[in-house]
């Protein structure tokens, strides 16, 4: 029982490391897309980055856009596959990140030339969340400050004003 | 002494009028701090709220000084009226870009100065880093803020004017614009302003519409079609996404925008002439004639080009990829349906050539747009023929030459030399930008794209402006957008002004 034991962990974390292995070797960044975009022009790639803006639907797909830091790119995914999707990045959210491995396309001939991605699977690898937004305190100290510097020049300027007037 | 005393009278003068200009572009703060407190991006709105107190403040207390001393509103000379719009410009680079930094997008106080600059000059680079996670008070001010500098500053603080003043028109022109749609300044200002508030409306709600159809939510397609609409009739080209007008994945978007772009491209005295039914106005005037020439020129120059490089897999993609990006060049637009990258790896050297000289070529005059402009190309191509004519014709024979721009006028010597310098000027500076970039090791197209870009007050970028380029392509850059917005001249004026008070100070001591 020990020995299978052993055997099956050893199994597992062999597997484990070559799947992880796999991964971060095939995981390309957008601007290497671009920039050898001949060469990768109809291959399968693999891009890993956060979802961002919003996800538009047209009819039986929709249009996403992930940022992976380096550039962001348009991703054309089945309507069931980007309903997995929960947040997409903005100021106030974080996105989820997701692993997407599709078709690139240099100038797609499906959207009137597009650099796209068609998607074939998608897996969330972070799930994203709402972003907590501190209020600055030193930010509220220096607007009271400031304000009150606009309130003197003000009565400062009126001041002038009024004594010009009187001159005339 | 009497010359010490004019020079403080100079100088309160131009205090006075670079307050009140920075006045009113401080008072616009309120919008993105209401867009902030709406959205409830708090942090956003207390930036804004600090900016506006810091600018203010500086408003206020530059009206103060010119007040001092009862200045005489209406002894406006034009070597103020040029200093008052140069230094207004400078003065509201450094405020503007208060909130950019405090955001915390930009590296550095320089980053948030060029992408201040950019906006006010139309150009639409960016060094803005995380785009898409920009707050929507901050989109909602970059927007504005090339939206007012397509219409200029200066207009839009004499259009509020209470009072028609004598030095207005000579700060109007200091700022670029020429053209008097009615008789008195303030009148035109109002006119600039009530036609591009009226394309707003129409804009927004075309682009609000097909964004809604695309699939975006109701709310923010409306943003998105403000911004887009903001960005496209000043021939801007900032977006509130990282991936620009690609951003939308749909040709009917980009054809709206491209419509947009284009009409904001032209002349305001062209828009009020065809508003006033004068349609045939189109046709007939000189920057019109070399729009539609060099444009159809150079979109045919390119598809062919393109095409023999096999770069795009049909003629829809081509035409779409090529048209879109050749005619945003020319307006000096500056949206990019493709990656800046993509230029320099698949355009090949014909390609990028054509987009040099069309985002050198620019414009009309008073619009929105950059360049060296049309009717200068216009008037300097006529001028050729003309004394080609005048070389082949009897000697006896005296022969009015004329070009129609909104009226007829007198192809004159002078206006050609003058249209001939202020090329030779766009050429100097794109020149300088295209050395700048070669030394700094960039290769010489993409030193020359990017400096024509920059020049052109175009916007479309090779790759060579980010964040980690050399600061002093940072400098040369906003100094070659500054330049290329105000035509020379007013900075040439500000610089003589500065200069002669040194000097005359240094005699002095």
């Amino acid at each position: 029982m020990q020995k299978f034991t052993k055997t099956l962990l050893i199994i597992l974390i062999l597997t484990f490391a070559h799947s992880l292995n796999v991964n971060a070797e095939d995981i390309s960044e957008i601007n290497d897309l671009i920039e050898n975009a001949k060469e990768l022009n109809g291959q399968e790639v693999t891009v890993q980055g956060e979802v961002i803006g919003e996800r538009m639907v047209r009819g039986d797909y929709s249009w996403i856009n992930i940022n992976d830091g380096t550039n962001a790119i348009g991703v054309w995914i089945n309507k069931s596959e980007a309903d997995k999707i929960l947040y997409y990045g903005n100021y106030k959210n974080q996105g989820d990140e997701v692993r997407i491995t599709g078709i690139f396309n240099r100038a797609c001939v499906e959207h009137g030339g597009d650099v796209d991605l068609h998607n074939n699977s998608i897996e969330i690898v972070q799930n994203g969340h709402p972003v907590n937004e501190r209020i600055s305190y030193p930010k509220i100290i220096t607007t009271s400050i400031l304000s009150l510097f606009v309130l003197i020049s003000l009565l400062f300027l009126l001041k002038t004003i009024k004594s010009n007037k009187a001159t005339d | 002494m009497s010359k010490f005393r004019n020079r403080t009278y100079d100088i309160e003068i131009i205090s006075y009028y670079t307050g009140y200009i920075v006045l009113i572009v401080a008072a616009l703060m309120i919008i993105p701090i209401t867009t902030s407190f709406i959205f409830k991006e708090w942090n956003v709105m207390l930036d804004f709220i600090i900016s506006s107190a810091i600018s203010l403040t500086v408003g206020l207390n530059l009206i103060m000084i010119g007040m001092r001393k009862k200045v005489s509103k209406s002894n406006v000379q034009w070597k103020h009226g040029f200093a008052v719009a140069s230094l207004s410009w400078i003065v509201l680079m450094f405020l503007c870009a208060i909130p950019y930094r405090l955001s915390g997008h930009t590296r550095s106080l320089l980053d948030a100065c060029f992408d201040v600059m950019s906006g006010f000059t139309t150009t639409g680079v960016v060094l803005l880093q995380d785009l898409d996670h920009l707050s929507n008070g901050l989109n909602m001010w970059r927007h504005m803020l090339t939206f007012i500098g397509g219409q200029g500053m200066v207009v839009l603080a004499i259009t509020l004017l209470v009072k028609e003043t004598g030095g207005a028109y000579k700060m109007y022109v200091g700022e670029g614009k020429d053209i008097e749609l009615v008789p008195n300044v303030k009148g035109t200002a109002r006119q600039i302003w009530k036609i591009s508030m009226i394309y707003l409306m129409i804009g927004t709600a075309s682009l609000w519409i097909i964004g809604i159809l695309i699939g975006l939510k109701p709310l923010s397609a409306f943003f998105h079609a403000l911004y887009i609409f903001e960005s496209s009739w000043s021939t801007g080209g900032f977006a509130p996404n990282t991936q620009n007008i690609m951003y939308y994945h749909s040709v009917i978007y980009e054809t709206v925008a491209m419509i947009i772009f284009i009409l904001g491209s032209f002349n305001f005295g062209l828009h009020y002439a065809i508003w006033r039914g004068k349609q045939r106005e189109v046709l007939k005037n000189i920057e019109t004639q070399s729009f539609f020439i060099t444009s159809f020129l150079a979109c045919i120059l390119a598809l062919a080009g393109l095409a023999k490089l096999n770069v795009y897999p049909d003629a829809v993609a081509g035409f779409r990829r090529i048209i879109f990006n050749v005619l945003s060049a020319h307006t000096t637009t500056g949206f990019g349906s493709i990656y800046a990258r993509q230029f320099a790896l698949e355009w090949g050297g014909f390609g990028i050539l054509i987009l040099i000289l069309v985002m050198l070529i620019g414009g009309s005059a008073c619009s929105t747009a950059g360049g060296f402009k049309g009717l200068r190309v216009g008037i300097v191509c006529k001028g050729l023929v003309m004394d080609v004519k005048k070389l082949l014709s009897s000697e006896r024979s005296m022969k009015v030459y004329k070009f129609h721009h909104i009226k007829d006028h007198i192809l004159e010597d002078s206006l050609i030399k003058t249209s001939a310098i202020i090329i030779c000027c766009y050429l100097v500076i794109f020149t300088i930008g295209t050395l700048l970039g070669t030394y700094y090791g960039y290769s010489l197209s993409d030193s020359a794209f990017e400096a024509a870009s920059i020049t052109g007050n175009v916007g479309l970028s090779i790759g060579v402006t980010t964040p980690s380029m050399p600061v002093t392509m940072k400098v040369y850059y906003i100094i070659a957008m500054y330049l290329g917005r105000l035509e020379f001249l007013s900075v040439f004026a500000l610089i003589g002004y500065i200069g002669g008070g040194i000097k005359r100070y240094a005699k002095i001591h």
